[in-house]
């Protein structure tokens, strides 16, 4: 175990996943018969997600369509979990996101994370470390080995005909010209001969909405980078580090339409993602970005990051998750995804059913790797698609695609969800 | 409109060159660069008969031509800074005017392109291009001069080089049509529409891939002009058109039979403020155009020019298989060669 530590996130449980697997979805079985379980009262209160609860109906009329198809009667089992992610294939609706640019996100657990999601088929997102350091403003010799070396890692390993790696840039690495670095490289020709690269254009993250990347480099780096960021010395004179700050970007629609455009130009055979914070016209951004060609729009909940964040963003700035996806019209061809705070089966499926087509593992999977390097992640997300499973018929309904409006409940817009059109055979009656 | 055969690609017929010793001293390649020659000669006679000045062009800056697409650019190290070889000197051809109204380059381009590059007999990773910029000129006036110079070419070519064109099988009268009238003219939207017609499913808002390039190509027995092509599909410095926005005033020139583009050229964006919102929605960091924003920011000329690849127009008037056999030290995408 490292000293890499997330004091607000959960990362005791996540850790605890990594350990057991699916056996995690339940208490430690080492209780049973002996000890009383329910809900923990104590539990922190979260986010509306987390308020939210997943309501399952007693009639189940898509329970009745699977026990027909089946003939026999349906388990937690049968949920099928594939999901079509930004023009890729996943055995569940989950996606690896990318770390940021923070120390944490160092080599061996990239490649840690790298190997078992592409053993997995699970779609990853690589975007740490490409922001370069070396103050040229390009990437440098180590830079292009990590992230060329996550890529070939991921293409090892993964089985045909699932999962996809995606290539992240943002305005501040569009020096290092990391998609054409990509591109021309022969660690990719496996991955984008099968359809299985993509490349995301990084136009803010959850937690500095609106900032671009920041980190703490000593006095030296500072330096160094100097031409190439803003270099504040908010520590004071003598404290031998600085604030580096990234430029966050300038983006009107017309702006974000014609990057997508240049980026289906230039790179017919990759996939386009695009990730944004979490902005008041999230409605318009995402409109603009599928017209433009977007095979996915991720939005990165104000809960999200692994990065280093001035206090006052992490606690006041963006908004809501729940509430920007509340705000997305999507029609069903459209892949929407986002992160923010995903560790676990139940916040995913509510993700699923406010809109989202598959959430994205940020800090989750790096502890993951973080507990085992071997197979953390592989049993962190063991435990996820048991709980996925296990939600998702508890509610009556046997793939992700089926998720709706009515099987969530949330306290403070009791009524109905926007963006999902409820399936007209829960209004059916049965006389029996 | 004839309907002629494709030239094989290197995947279909060719193999890849072979070594130095081979390539240089095989009467092929001595007759295509004695062709090439004489297209340089012509080029220069045409363009200093014109009032063009040639500059030598530089190989080395901090920042160069983000418009090729997909190819990834070589940094060099310049004394711990970061420079790059030039993809193509349209920077630098636009701060050329503050010199001169009219010059010209044959410069050399380097550019890392994707390795599905190396099989289209059209790409090299080190190319020349006989680059020409006009202070003041309109889209169709750069139109003419681009005729006009490659009319020239072929004239001078197929009048002093006849036994070279004979002994590499190029009949001359493939150029009749060419010599005898003006170059077609199509938009973007047409020949998208043209390729539709042809099965071809064209993005509408996209470059024309080289596979249907070459499909159009074959339909024409005489250069044309594509022109108007979508913006998100060009480098900032091709000038949208303020009466209709999301088209370039820009324009390929395509040669016939199947050899695809020769050239690209535009009217150019030279006003700081477009500049600088055209740069960001090309996806780049204002930060590291510094010394060329400075220079607009004062104040640069308005102008149009074009870049004919050297190699691909010596292919398309040798009637070459492939464009590597126009260099004498040819580069293939991906492959390491002297």
């Amino acid at each position: 175990m490292s000293v890499l530590r997330a004091a607000t996130f959960a990362e005791t449980d996540v850790r605890r996943r990594a350990r057991l697997g699916a056996a995690a979805a339940f208490p430690d079985a080492d209780g049973y018969g002996t000890a009383l379980f329910g809900a923990d009262p104590g539990r922190p209160a979260g986010d509306e997600i987390d308020t939210a609860r997943l309501v399952p109906p007693v009639f189940m009329p898509q329970r009745l369509e699977k026990l027909i198809d089946l003939g026999r009667e349906p388990l937690y089992g049968d949920v099928d979990l594939t999901t079509a992610i930004g023009g890729f294939t996943s055995p569940l609706p989950v996606y690896v996101s990318a770390f940021g640019s923070t120390q944490v996100a160092s080599s061996n657990l990239g490649h840690a994370v790298s190997e078992q999601a592409g053993r997995l088929g699970v779609p990853m997102v690589i975007g740490e470390n490409i922001v370069p350091m070396n103050g040229y403003g390009r990437i440098d010799a180590d830079t292009e080995r990590t992230l060329l070396g996550r890529l070939h890692r991921y293409a090892e390993h993964v089985p045909d005909g699932t999962g996809g790696v995606v290539v992240q840039q943002s305005t501040e690495d569009a020096d290092a010209e990391v998609w054409n670095l990509v591109y021309s490289d022969p660690a990719a020709t496996r991955l984008m001969d099968t359809g299985r690269l993509a490349f995301e254009l990084k136009v803010g993250q959850g937690a500095k909405p609106g900032l671009g990347g920041m980190t703490v480099v000593s006095d030296e780096v500072g330096r160094q980078v100097s031409e190439q960021f803003a270099i504040d010395p908010i520590f004071g004179p003598d404290a031998g580090r600085v604030l580096r700050c990234g430029a966050p970007g300038t983006f009107t629609d017309e702006i974000l339409r014609q990057q997508i455009r240049l980026m289906r130009n230039n790179f017919p055979r990759a996939r386009i993602w695009v990730k944004v914070h979490p902005g008041r016209d999230i409605a318009q951004v995402t409109q603009v970005a599928w017209a433009a060609g977007a095979d996915a729009v991720t939005v990165d909940g104000a809960e999200g990051g692994s990065g280093w964040a001035p206090l006052a963003f992490l606690n006041h700035v963006g908004l809501p998750l729940a509430e920007c996806l509340r705000r997305i019209e999507r029609p069903a061809a459209y892949c929407l995804l986002a992160s923010g705070r995903m560790a676990d089966g139940a916040r995913i499926a509510k993700t699923l059913i406010l809109g989202a087509r598959a959430a994205g593992l940020g800090r989750a999977a790096l502890i993951a790797a973080d507990e085992d390097p071997r197979a953390g992640l592989t049993r962190l997300l063991d435990s996820i698609a048991l709980e996925l499973r296990l939600v998702i018929s508890a509610l009556g309904k046997y793939s992700p695609a089926a998720l709706d409006a009515d099987d969530i409940w949330l306290p403070q817009h009791p009524v109905t969800v926007a963006g999902r059109v409820p399936e007209g055979t829960n209004n059916h009656e049965y006389h029996h | 409109m004839t309907q002629t055969q494709l030239p094989a690609t290197a995947g279909e017929s060719l193999a890849g060159p072979p070594g130095p010793r081979a390539h240089l001293t095989s009467p092929v390649t001595q007759a295509v660069l004695r062709v090439q020659n004489q297209i340089t000669a012509a080029a220069r006679e045409y363009l200093s008969g014109d009032g063009f000045v040639e500059m030598l062009p530089p190989i080395i800056g901090p920042v160069t031509d983000p418009g090729a697409r997909g190819a990834k650019q070589v940094d060099i190290d310049f004394y711990g800074h970061r420079y790059k070889l030039m993809t193509s000197a349209i920077l630098y051809k636009q701060a050329s005017l503050l010199a001169f109204n009219r010059i010209f380059y044959i410069a050399p381009n380097v550019r890392l392109e994707p390795l599905e590059t190396s099989s289209t007999a059209r790409h090299l990773a080190e190319f020349h291009q006989i680059d020409v910029e006009v202070a003041h000129a309109s889209r169709d006036d750069i139109l003419l001069v681009a005729q006009g110079l490659v009319s020239h070419i072929i004239r001078r070519v197929t009048g002093t080089m006849a036994a070279e064109l004979a002994f590499l099988g190029r009949d001359p009268r493939a150029f009749d049509a060419l010599l005898a009238g003006p170059f077609g003219r199509m938009t973007h939207h047409e020949a998208a529409e043209s390729l539709h017609g042809l099965g071809h499913d064209q993005d509408p808002h996209a470059e024309i891939d080289w596979y249907a390039e070459r499909l159009l190509s074959a339909q024409h027995e005489r250069p044309f002009f594509v022109t108007d092509y979508p913006k998100g599909s060009r480098g900032f410095y091709d000038r949208e058109n303020p009466d209709r926005p999301g088209t370039l005033m820009n324009f390929d020139l395509i040669a016939p039979e199947g050899y695809g583009e020769l050239c690209s050229g535009s009217e150019r964006e030279f006003e700081y403020r477009r500049i600088m919102a055209r740069i960001r929605e090309t996806g780049e960091n204002p930060a590291k155009y510094g010394w060329y924003l400075d220079l607009v920011r004062e104040g640069i000329k308005s102008s149009s020019g074009f870049g004919i690849g050297l190699e691909r127009l010596t292919r398309y008037i040798a009637g070459l298989d492939a464009t590597w056999q126009a260099n004498a030290y040819p580069k293939l995408p991906g492959v390491v060669s002297p």
